[in-house]
């Protein structure tokens, strides 16, 4: 299947990548065993966005931190990321923060969807939220990411995050094409070979 | 032969330079002291020769197959048999002799990097030398050509479909093959760029073509990829140029001095009690070290992604629930380390430079080749931390004093086989261990059985004396008595029926 954008999901361990995936592209949560899929590292799905159709590769990555010196390997080249963190737990908001400054010096070009999950642990007791809103929304306004809280259990705001992420790439995608559409060089010898009979140097 | 140019630099005799035919034109070392004429003449007989051995050969295994199929199918059945080409005993030969001829390749390639020192122009003599490397067995060339031919073979055929477009794209193809040969000095990352130019405008091209049809372009890029890295593989892979062939080795090394890590430091979810599980984990290894094998970067992706799928069914089976990446990983260096893969950073690196980048960037394949990438690197990297262990333990395990699959940290243990403690870490002894129990428990019943059956052959001789002993006691006891013989006339016992009445007449009535 082509895929046009490849989406990455950073987060500490056991905050919930996979679920909100699995949550996402088969709408369910499920506790305990259950068959069906091979795996849900790696899904590619196909979103509509206006008349278009944009499909998303969504990788999933290990979040345990033996496996944070290979990170980057994981979102180089990436559109989109999403950085996901337990709203009921501080430690992996500063994760967050981390993968959020790594993101800012290496990949410019990928967009960061900052990610609360577990919204539904919250819901039922108000005193295990130990990230404030305000301050995840502050911090996605300073570095300029849409900030979304969201459950896997519930299926609160998953759709919408996705939804967005395809809307968003599809409209960065569009300005691109045209930009490249505009300027044309003629002088341009790059591809000369095609147009050579010696083909030497 | 650096002996050889030595000593033809201080004394040179006329007759050394000749051919050694006697033609009267100067010879030449490396096409074995002949001219270019009888050179080529030696060359055609030897290949014909070989072509001519080939065909006998695989006509003699036809031959033989075919009697071996009519003796047990009976003689109705040959003249279908005849009717096959005997190309399919030759291709059956295929599979090894490939194997050969690329360690001979090998060979002689390594051998013309150090001759490489010995020659003032290195382009020139290498080109020679290669020749060379040819010479003593043509049929390596032309096996070699097999493969090749048979891809261009399916690219023309694949062209075809597209007619004018496809004529073109062959042409521009096969001139960047031919500009790509003479630029064989240049640096693995200066050959990438040029491969990665030519996709580039080609797929541009194409996707004007198409109007923006994506999927054609993807389709014809495929075949383009197949074609030109099939034919550029010898190469471009593993080029002399680059460290490859150096990490290759330090990361094998590397591989195997970490042999005693094991799934349990890892954290993989692995449990090859399972035997479903133990059968996806050998799939799973076949396939890395498959890629091996491959010469297309996509061919070797895809071996990759099988290999991946393996490890993520065994992971299922295992859990019971769908992997995520936490698992995946781990997982992927267990196999990694397991199978330790023949040339793996050439192979990553053959990979990185000549795939087609979109394919690596974002689709399914990329995501694994990632993996694997991160795997190479978690295991150059790996120390006594990302395994959980104490600085002393790592260092311990590293230097081969001891063991984790032994509870005693004595270095001596490892001949001791038959301790519990492997039985429990590796499945296939535990299997062997099960078999030997089997075994044991059938022989006994055997032996059992023979006992059974040697005292029912006793009990068999016996019981013919006890019966005749039985029969004889009878007889002892009532001895056979003769009576003496009496009249035995019927009719002396009947006198006094004389007064019985006549017997019946049959009476006839007429009427």
């Amino acid at each position: 299947m082509r895929v046009d954008a490849k989406v990455v999901m950073l987060g500490k361990e056991s905050v919930g990548k996979t679920s909100l995936v699995e949550r996402y592209v088969h709408h369910r949560f499920l506790v305990g065993p259950y068959q069906n899929t091979i795996g849900a590292a790696f899904v590619a799905k196909p979103i509509q966005v206006g008349e278009k159709v944009v499909t998303l590769g969504i990788w999933d990555t290990a979040g345990s931190e033996r496996y944070e010196a290979m990170s980057r390997i994981y979102y180089r080249g990436a559109r989109a990321a999403l950085v996901c963190y337990d709203l009921s737990d501080s430690s992996s908001f500063q994760r967050a923060r981390f993968w959020v400054k790594e993101l800012q010096n290496c990949e410019e070009h990928c967009k960061i969807y900052l990610c609360g999950t577990k919204s539904d642990l919250i819901d039922g007791d108000r005193s295990l939220r130990q990230i404030d809103y305000h301050d995840a929304q502050d911090f996605a306004e300073e570095i300029g990411a849409q900030h979304f809280e969201t459950s896997s259990k519930t299926g609160k705001n998953v759709d919408e995050l996705f939804q967005k992420v395809a809307e968003v790439y599809n409209s960065t995608a569009f300005q691109y094409m045209t930009a490249e559409e505009t300027g044309v060089d003629l002088g341009q010898k790059k591809d000369s070979y095609f147009y050579t009979c010696c083909h030497n140097n | 032969m650096s002996q050889r140019t030595e000593r033809r630099g201080i004394h040179v005799d006329q007759s050394d330079l000749l051919c050694k035919k006697g033609c009267g034109f100067y010879g030449y070392t490396a096409w074995q002291g002949l001219c270019s004429k009888c050179w080529r003449e030696e060359y055609q007989r030897v290949r014909q020769q070989q072509i001519q051995d080939d065909w006998a050969l695989a006509a003699k295994l036809q031959r033989e197959e075919e009697a071996a199929y009519a003796s047990s199918q009976g003689a109705q059945s040959q003249p279908q048999a005849q009717s096959t080409p005997p190309h399919p005993g030759h291709v059956s030969l295929g599979p090894f002799s490939k194997f050969e001829e690329k360690k001979t390749n090998e060979k002689t390639r390594k051998v013309t990097t150090v001759k490489k020192f010995f020659s003032p122009s290195s382009r020139t003599a290498s080109k020679k030398e290669a020749q060379e490397g040819k010479s003593p067995s043509p049929s390596i060339s032309r096996q070699a050509s097999f493969d090749t031919d048979q891809v261009s073979k399916d690219f023309v055929d694949f062209l075809k479909n597209l007619q004018k477009p496809g004529r073109e794209i062959h042409k521009q193809s096969r001139a960047f093959i031919v500009t790509m040969s003479s630029k064989k000095d240049l640096g693995a990352d200066e050959l990438s760029e040029c491969v990665q130019d030519f996709y580039q405008h080609l797929a541009d091209r194409l996707m004007g073509h198409f109007k923006g049809s994506s999927d054609s372009v993807e389709q014809v890029m495929d075949q383009v990829e197949k074609y030109i890295m099939t034919r550029l593989y010898k190469s471009v892979f593993c080029p002399e140029t680059s460290d490859d062939e150096k990490n290759d080795l330090a990361t094998q090394k590397r591989i195997r001095a970490l042999h005693w890590v094991t799934i349990e430091m890892l954290c993989v979810s692995f449990d090859e009690e399972i035997p479903e599980v133990s059968d996806n984990v050998v799939n799973a290894i076949t396939d890395i070290i498959e890629m091996d094998s491959k010469r297309v970067p996509r061919d070797k992706l895809s071996c990759i992604t099988r290999c991946s799928k393996h490890i993520f069914s065994a992971i299922r089976i295992t859990k019971n629930e769908p992997a995520s990446a936490d698992d995946f990983l781990p997982a992927l260096i267990h196999i990694v380390l397991k199978a330790n893969p023949p040339r793996l950073q050439s192979n990553i690196q053959y990979i990185t430079r000549f795939c087609n980048p979109s394919r690596l960037m974002s689709g399914e394949d990329g995501y694994y080749f990632t993996n694997l990438c991160c795997a190479v690197a978690f295991i150059e990297k790996l120390d006594a931390q990302s395994l959980n262990l104490s600085p002393e333990e790592f260092e311990r395990y590293m230097s081969g004093q001891a063991s984790p699959r032994f509870s005693t940290s004595d270095g001596d243990l490892r001949q001791a086989g038959s301790s519990p403690d492997v039985t429990a870490t590796n499945p296939a002894l535990a299997q062997l261990n099960h078999n030997l129990k089997l075994l044991s428990g059938l022989s006994s019943k055997q032996e059992s059985l023979m006992e059974a059956a040697q005292s029912l052959q006793a009990d068999l001789i016996a019981w013919p004396e006890t019966v005749q002993r039985e029969v004889n006691g009878i007889v002892e006891k009532y001895p056979l008595e003769i009576l003496s013989r009496t009249v035995s006339a019927i009719d002396a016992n009947n006198m006094e029926n004389d007064n019985l009445p006549p017997p019946l007449t049959p009476q006839v009535f007429a009427g």
